[in-house]
């Protein structure tokens, strides 16, 4: 009953866990803030207005259909995004902007709050409970936003919850007690729905040709670790096939002494057990089950075995003549 | 007169559908490559299981299209398509290590695993044909997709140029294959030259019994220690590994033989098919496939003058008695099992008691897992 106990407390764990971060609703990131919009971005009907700007830090599709984002730590339901929108399926790494207009019949990307006296955005999850992104925002501008330096990256004083305690990578970087936030910084020039910070584009390739043209430090480090993996695997490898050797000739040093000990037992007149138990049961298989029996039928049946077949293994079906190169005379 | 004209024309209108409207010197070309690779498997018995679906491949790829007809492996949503996504998108090679795991046994290497460095210094081959590769002027994803063909493993070839190098990829895999085939060529003359009369005859001790236990855990243990070291080596890793613990649990027995039997001849057959389409005449009669082809016999040699000369060099500092044949340094690339197969039959020629076989499918194996590891680097230093 205790292990059933167990085992349900555990199910109700993981049903709980599962349906707080379905989907991976916590690799969502408020990311950038327009609070005033007068020169900026329009929506699809032509109007500015404040924006919010989401950002799926996962490298998997994240779909935020059922999800909150409110203006009021008291209401956390306060705009429920609606499900099924496909647009609400953010593909990895990528960024989703909301209107802060106040009219949410214009569709699922237009909040029903405006941000005008803000103080602080909540993004909530489906659950309408668990706070996943949290921002203060500081006192802005007309067409200034608040944005992440780099997209989904750095910290908040108030970081939620699940931004704490479970992704601990970022755990590492959030410190409750410092009252400065970082990562955050104010933009003359907000980015709607692109990146934050615009890398400069050189790939790594491209990067590694500049510092190592001949390739040769990446030969170098290449196969010191290409040796290194396997140095290590042979050591380890090694020490269990000692191992295996000493347990081998001690276990035999072990039957050893046993059939020694047996044969003095034989001489001293006693039958062992073991010899009792084998007559016992040959005496129950021919008379109860009649599976002893003295005349073998002689009938040898062959099955046949299927073989794997394939170039990269069958040793029999791939040994084949050398090809020869023909040399005329 | 009128319907004769209208025939006419349908007719003229449909000959400019045809392939012989379309054909170009280069769809030709290519054809007849397709078709010598096919001779080559069938009269010469080349690696057949691999060349008659390349081969058959290259000649589906060139038959000469009119654009637009939604047939061609390049056209989005044409079967070909499709089924080339798992070349494309590296679906097929980690599937094709998941049959080679559950087929490949590795107690030659756990009774002796100091043959697993022959299996890491035949790697060179991989990183001198890169760094070839940049001297030659190509970029350093396109050098790391050119090298990997010195792994001598196909479907590693696949998937790292299809990270690196799409654009390559039918040239790389196509030299890939060639080159394995060309195994029993390329090596011997190259293990003759370095090794001395005695050398090829040294004896090696014969291996020990391996214990269950011990071929259990060598699955397990490898996979956490290489994948910790090259995590973007995991799809080759892990299915590696994880086809030779189902191999080697013996609870398993239906999934080894389904991974090792059905699933791995689907593969061969779809990897095989999709990478001969995908040399399509325009996309791979370029300068660059002939520089591959180069680069790729170039990678083969390094990879076995660095096997060979590694165990020389090895052999200095091993005890009389515990030396190795220097004969089986060329099973370090990975083209299992006929680079061991070449050590065998090259060390039988100077002496015909001397079995290197057995011994050779160490390293041999061991180039596997060096080679997964050496394309996890790749990927983790360009992609």
């Amino acid at each position: 009953m205790k292990k059933y106990f167990k085992l349900f407390i555990l199910l109700a764990v993981l049903l709980s866990t599962t349906s707080a971060f379905a989907q991976n609703i916590s690799d969502m990131r408020l990311n950038e803030v327009v609070v005033t919009n007068t020169e900026g971005f329009e929506d699809d009907y032509g109007y500015r207005s404040g924006w919010i700007e989401l950002f799926n830090t996962s490298y998997g599709t994240v779909n935020i259909a059922g999800c909150y984002l409110t203006d009021d730590p008291n209401n956390l339901t306060k705009y429920m995004i609606p499900k099924g929108d496909v647009l609400t399926q953010i593909k990895p790494r990528q960024h989703i902007l909301f209107w802060a207009d106040g009219i949410k019949e214009k569709g699922t990307f237009h909040l029903n709050f405006t941000l005008d006296g803000v103080k602080e955005i909540l993004f909530v999850s489906a659950d309408g409970r668990t706070i996943v992104d949290k921002v203060v925002l500081p006192q802005l501008d007309t067409n200034q936003s608040y944005a992440r330096k780099v997209d989904g990256e750095g910290t908040n004083k108030q970081e939620s919850f699940v931004y704490q305690s479970i992704n601990k990578s970022m755990k590492a970087k959030a410190n409750i007690d410092d009252p400065s936030v970082e990562g955050w910084v104010v933009c003359a020039n907000p980015t709607p729905s692109t990146n934050n910070i615009t890398l400069d584009g050189v790939s790594k390739g491209a990067q590694l040709k500049e510092v190592d043209p001949y390739g040769l430090f990446l030969t170098i480090s290449a196969m010191l670790v290409t040796f290194l993996s396997l140095i290590i695997l042979y050591f380890i490898f090694k020490r269990i096939g000692k191992f295996h050797i000493q347990k081998k000739s001690a276990n035999a040093k072990e039957a050893t002494k046993t059939v020694a000990n047996r044969d003095k037992a034989d001489t001293s007149g006693q039958v062992s057990a073991e010899t009792y138990a084998a007559i016992s049961m040959a005496m129950h298989l021919y008379k109860i089950d009649n599976e002893a029996h003295d005349f073998e039928n002689t009938i040898l049946t062959i099955h046949k075995e299927s073989k794997s077949y394939s170039p990269w293994s069958s040793k029999i079906y791939t040994l084949r003549e050398t090809p020869q190169v023909n040399k005329r005379k | 007169m009128i319907y004769e004209a209208n025939i006419l024309d349908n007719l003229s209108q449909f000959f400019m559908y045809t392939g012989f409207a379309n054909v170009t010197v280069g769809h030709i070309l290519m054809i007849l490559i397709g078709l010598v690779f096919i001779y080559l498997a069938i009269t010469k018995d080349w690696e057949p299981m691999l060349l008659v679906p390349i081969g058959f491949g290259i000649v589906i790829g060139n038959i000469p299209l009119f654009a637009g007809l939604q047939v061609g492996v390049y056209e989005e949503g044409s079967v070909l398509n499709i089924l080339y996504q798992g070349v494309r998108q590296g679906w097929y090679p980690p599937l094709i290590f998941l049959g080679i795991g559950a087929m490949t046994d590795f107690s030659a290497l756990i009774s002796n695993p100091k043959l697993l460095l022959i299996g890491a210094a035949a790697q060179f081959g991989i990183f001198g044909a890169y760094m070839l590769a940049l001297a030659l002027g190509f970029a350093p994803t396109e050098a790391g997709a050119i090298g990997i063909i010195g792994g001598a493993d196909g479907p590693t070839a696949i998937f790292l140029a299809g990270r690196l190098a799409p654009d390559l990829m039918g040239a790389i895999a196509v030299s890939a294959y060639s080159y394995m085939a060309l195994v029993p060529v390329i090596q011997p003359p190259i293990m003759k030259l370095l090794t001395t009369e005695k050398e090829r005859l040294i004896k090696m001790k014969a291996p020990r019994a391996v214990s269950p236990t011990e071929k259990k855990l060598f699955p397990i243990v490898g996979f956490l220690l290489t994948a910790f070291i090259v995590p973007s080596g995991i799809p080759l890793l892990g299915m590696l590994f994880f086809g030779n613990l189902i191999k080697e649990s013996g609870v398993t027995k239906r999934l080894a033989n389904t991974a090792s039997g059905p699933l791995i001849d689907v593969i061969t057959i779809l990897i095989g098919i999709t990478v001969g389409c995908s040399t399509q005449a325009d996309k791979f009669l370029q300068w660059s496939s002939v520089k591959i082809f180069i680069l790729g016999a170039f990678s083969f040699v390094i990879a076995t003058f660095a096997g060979v000369l590694f165990v020389k060099f090895f052999n200095l500092f091993l005890k009389e008695g515990n030396k190795i044949n220097p004969l089986i340094g060329n099973a370090g690339v990975s083209a299992v099992p006929d680079a061991a197969r070449v050590s065998n039959n090259v060390g039988q020629e100077f002496d015909k008691t001397n079995f290197l076989l057995m011994h050779a499918m160490g390293p041999n194996v061991a180039g596997v897992i060096g080679s997964a590891v050496a394309a996890g680097i790749l990927l983790a230093f360009l992609g």
